[in-house]
């Protein structure tokens, strides 16, 4: 029996005249990687910041192994489409950023942002400031400050939304690869279908106006996943499927 | 490397010797007597041969400068962090500190030395009250305009006010900061020479070149203007100088060993 | 030289400037064309001092003379003279000692006529403090003395603290340019204030203090008797123009004997000429009356300069390490150029 690592139980907000988000339900078990998907909004933008505690909900709770975080911050790891990394950091100091926020840095803290840099290919940056990094790297960059900030949940918010097709497609893999070695929970917001079908393991499909859970769709693609991923009929099914919830809301 | 160091020193420099070499035509092709426009010559021999008297003058306009340089520097940041975190005040003072912009300061000088007296605090004060205001208003800007995702970011993570403040906003105002603190530096010795100006007791750089104009010693009336010139230079420069060593990151790509560690030790 | 009660900024001495201007153009043309010439007062802006001026515009002596003259202020009390040099103006309004300091750097200046016949440079305290000659030693040992910082200043101060048997350093000196003495002396901000009387009393009638202002004349206590402001030319253009500089004395001796006869109505003619300088009425009427007994000497004659008068000021101007050479009284003035009395 898996165990939920994140429960939202009738989480609603309203701003002004417009309701970002009905209330709604949702449990995400431990270690899964959980795709939203839905035209912008349709309130996942929101979900997530009621989540990451920087929005208190109108009513509901939100719980993380069973304890209320509502309107709590520092539970949860945060990712953006901006990457924002700061400039005046280097590499290793941008990973380590986030417990410089909260702690002083320690030793043990920067032998681990080395660590997980040279991991994953960023080794040799390490001493470099963004500014010298391309789109693709300064994302792997804020994802790994994500990763060091040691929350079993991570929130990520279109973080390749930026990014071309090709280092989209390789930050996927890459984002797979790192999520298999640490096994993380990942709640993982897109509004790109493929990229959402492609990553998940579990598919909540959401429509705006107002905003709220459409379907909750489970994802029978086998793991490993690449290429060739996306040419096997069960993707085809399914994204036929999740495209017909987006666009059926609108018939 | 080299190209850049020709094009930001070198040029400078010839732009200067143009200016003295026109200077130089002007006064000597059109015969022009000394005691209504000497010649560059004649300016810079009447700050050398005047060494003994004019230095004791020049460190105290130079201390006048730096003094309230500094005074302004801390109150501008202060005021301008103040203003920024607590909307209220920002209300209440920033028509204060306009108004306070306008008053044309050599109309305020004099006043300042009825009240405070004919040392060097009027001068301090002078100083304070034209570099302050450049400061202030850069830093407020400069808070005001730090990308509210970073901060948003930083409370997700649990980060407190006042780290979120020294990790993310200080630095990310750096910019604006500096360039506050820039015009502060330039305005800063005009400062204390109308400061000078307004009354002191024994001379001073400003008494001097008073004295020298009205006795049409006209070399040194342009002499102690350069002086007075480069005092205001070497500040700026100085000011220039703090901001590349410490944002190494708007020039390389990799930080230096020795900077990554201070940085490190700036975040304690 | 600064020898005045200030309170002007640059704004009105703008307006003193447009006034000026109004001033000159009043003056409708007569039948024969007259000669253009420009005449720099000593000090930014317009004051009692130039009411001799102000009368042979208003009453038709410049015109009577065939002149038309404009009044330029100078941006500061130095200009004048390089106004002169330069060719900006042909007529000049200055100090003896500015003349003396202008000459000694190869300034070709020369002094055509005394303005003011005697030293009216004193010492003043606030009303009640003691200020006499005999005793200015103990008086004025350890104390705050204003200076403007001019070469009057520079040349009378040396007399009466030799006088007092003072050295500088018993003293201290405090020194503004652009400041108002009496506002320093009244706030007690400094103990002694120095100017001369015809400015300093009608200031301090202005500031409505009671009492009567202490003052010790410089005379009083060891400073020389000699003339403070003089008119001057450049020796090149009184060399060319001799009929113009004549004529220019001419009219200003008619005006000056007009104005010292009608002082009140003098004083209103410099009001409606400056509407905008600054002063009251009063301070411009209390500050000719105070002007005029200083015009002539003990002949009752006006202008006349003497020898001994440049040769008095000189040797102390050299004292004071203000010039460096004292040349023959002739290289600083001429009488040629004055009307018979």
């Amino acid at each position: 029996m898996p165990t939920t690592l994140l429960e939202l139980r009738e989480v609603g907000k309203v701003f002004g005249d417009t309701v970002a988000l009905a209330p709604t339900s949702l449990a995400i078990e431990e270690g899964s990687f959980v795709a939203i998907v839905g035209p912008s909004g349709c309130g996942k933008s929101t979900m997530f910041n009621v989540i990451a505690g920087l929005l208190r909900p109108d009513g509901g709770e939100v719980a993380l192994r069973g304890a209320t975080i509502t309107a709590s911050t520092g539970h949860v790891g945060y990712m953006l489409q901006k990457d924002l990394l700061v400039p005046w950091r280097t590499v290793e100091d941008n990973i380590t950023m986030a417990t410089r926020l909260t702690r002083r840095v320690t030793d043990e803290d920067r032998a681990e942002a080395r660590r997980v840099a040279r991991q994953y290919g960023l080794g040799e940056f390490l001493r470099h400031y963004p500014s010298a990094l391309s789109g693709g790297m300064r994302q792997r960059v804020a994802f790994m400050r994500t990763l060091v900030t040691h929350q079993e949940l991570l929130l990520l918010d279109e973080p390749f939304g930026a990014l071309d097709a090709q280092t989209r497609l390789e930050m996927q893999e890459w984002l797979l690869q790192v999520w298999k070695d640490t096994g993380r929970t990942v709640l993982f917001i897109t509004h790109d279908v493929d990229e959402s079908i492609f990553l998940s393991d579990r598919i909540v499909v959401m429509s705006p106006r107002p905003g709220r859970v459409v379907a909750d769709l489970a994802n029978p693609l086998s793991r490993p996943r690449g290429i060739h991923t996306l040419l096997e009929p069960e993707f085809i099914a399914l994204k036929a499927q999740v495209l017909g919830l987006l666009h059926g809301g609108d018939a | 490397m080299r190209r850049r160091v020709l094009l930001n020193v070198g040029v400078p420099i010839l732009s200067l010797l143009i200016v003295l070499g026109v200077w130089q035509l002007i006064v000597v092709g059109g015969h022009v007597a000394s005691y209504i426009a000497p010649r560059p010559r004649e300016a810079i021999t009447s700050v050398t041969s005047q060494w003994s008297t004019l230095w004791p003058l020049i460190l105290g306009t130079i201390r006048e400068t730096i003094y309230g340089y500094l005074i302004g520097a801390v109150l501008g940041f202060a005021l301008g962090v103040v203003m920024a975190k607590i909307p209220v005040v920002q209300r209440l003072v920033y028509p204060v500190i306009l108004v306070s912009q306008a008053v044309p300061v050599i109309a305020l000088a004099p006043v300042l030395v009825i009240i405070l007296g004919f040392g060097i605090v009027p001068k301090i004060v002078i100083v304070t009250w034209i570099v302050f205001f450049p400061v202030t208003v850069n830093v407020l800007d400069g808070l005001g305009h730090v990308d509210p995702d970073l901060k948003n970011l930083a409370r997700v993570y649990g980060a407190s006010r006042w780290r979120t403040f020294v990790q993310i906003e200080v630095p990310a105002s750096t910019t604006p900061l500096f360039s506050g603190l820039k015009i502060g530096a330039i305005y800063a010795v005009t400062g204390a020479i109308i400061g000078e100006l307004a009354a002191s007791e024994g001379n001073s750089l400003a008494l001097y070149q008073e004295h020298a104009n009205s006795n049409l010693n006209t070399a040194a009336v342009y002499g102690t203007t350069i002086v007075m010139t480069l005092i205001g230079i070497a500040w700026f420069l100085l000011v220039v100088g703090l901001e590349v060593w410490s944002t190494p990151w708007q020039r390389r790509s990799v930080a230096r060993r020795r900077w990554r560690r201070g940085a490190d030790g700036a975040a304690r | 030289m600064k020898l005045r009660r200030l309170g002007l900024t640059a704004a009105s001495s703008i307006l003193v400037i447009t006034g000026a201007v109004t001033a000159a153009t009043t003056a409708s043309s007569s039948a024969a064309p007259l000669k253009s010439v420009t005449f720099a007062y000593d000090f930014p802006g317009p004051d009692f001092e130039l009411i001799p001026v102000v009368v042979a515009e208003d009453r038709g002596y410049f015109k009577a003379h065939g002149l038309s003259v404009k009044v330029d202020f100078p941006t500061n009390t130095s200009s004048t003279t390089q106004f002169l040099t330069t060719g900006t103006a042909q007529f000049g309004f200055i100090t003896t000692t500015d003349m003396a300091v202008a000459v000694n750097v190869g300034a070709p200046l020369l002094s055509v006529a005394n303005y003011s016949m005697r030293n009216n440079w004193a010492l003043f305290a606030k009303p009640g403090v003691s200020l006499q000659a005999k005793t200015l030693h103990k008086t004025l040992l350890g104390k705050r003395i204003f200076s403007y910082g001019d070469t009057w200043t520079e040349a009378m101060l040396p007399f009466v603290l030799r006088y007092a048997h003072l050295t500088t350093s018993q003293v201290k000196i405090i020194t503004n340019p652009t400041a108002n003495d009496l506002t320093y002396l009244l706030a007690g901000k400094v103990d002694f204030s120095t100017s001369t009387t015809n400015y300093e009393l009608p200031g301090f009638a202005g500031s409505h203090v009671k009492g009567k202002l202490s003052q010790l004349l410089g005379t009083q206590a060891g400073a020389p008797n000699i003339p403070i402001w003089v008119y001057a030319v450049t020796k090149s253009y009184a060399q060319s123009n001799p009929g113009t500089v004549k004529a220019f004395l001419a009219a200003i001796l008619e005006a000056t004997k007009w104005a010292a006869g009608h002082q009140v109505a003098a004083a209103k003619d410099f009001d409606k000429a400056y509407p905008k300088s600054g002063y009251t009425n009063a301070y411009n009427a209390l500050g000719w009356k105070l002007t005029v007994p200083f015009l002539t000497n003990a002949q009752h004659r006006y202008f006349t300069q003497t020898n001994a008068q440049w040769s008095t000021l000189t040797s102390a101007l050299k004292g004071i390490k203000l010039i460096t050479k004292v040349a023959a009284p002739s290289s600083y003035y001429t009488n040629k150029y004055q009307p018979a009395q």
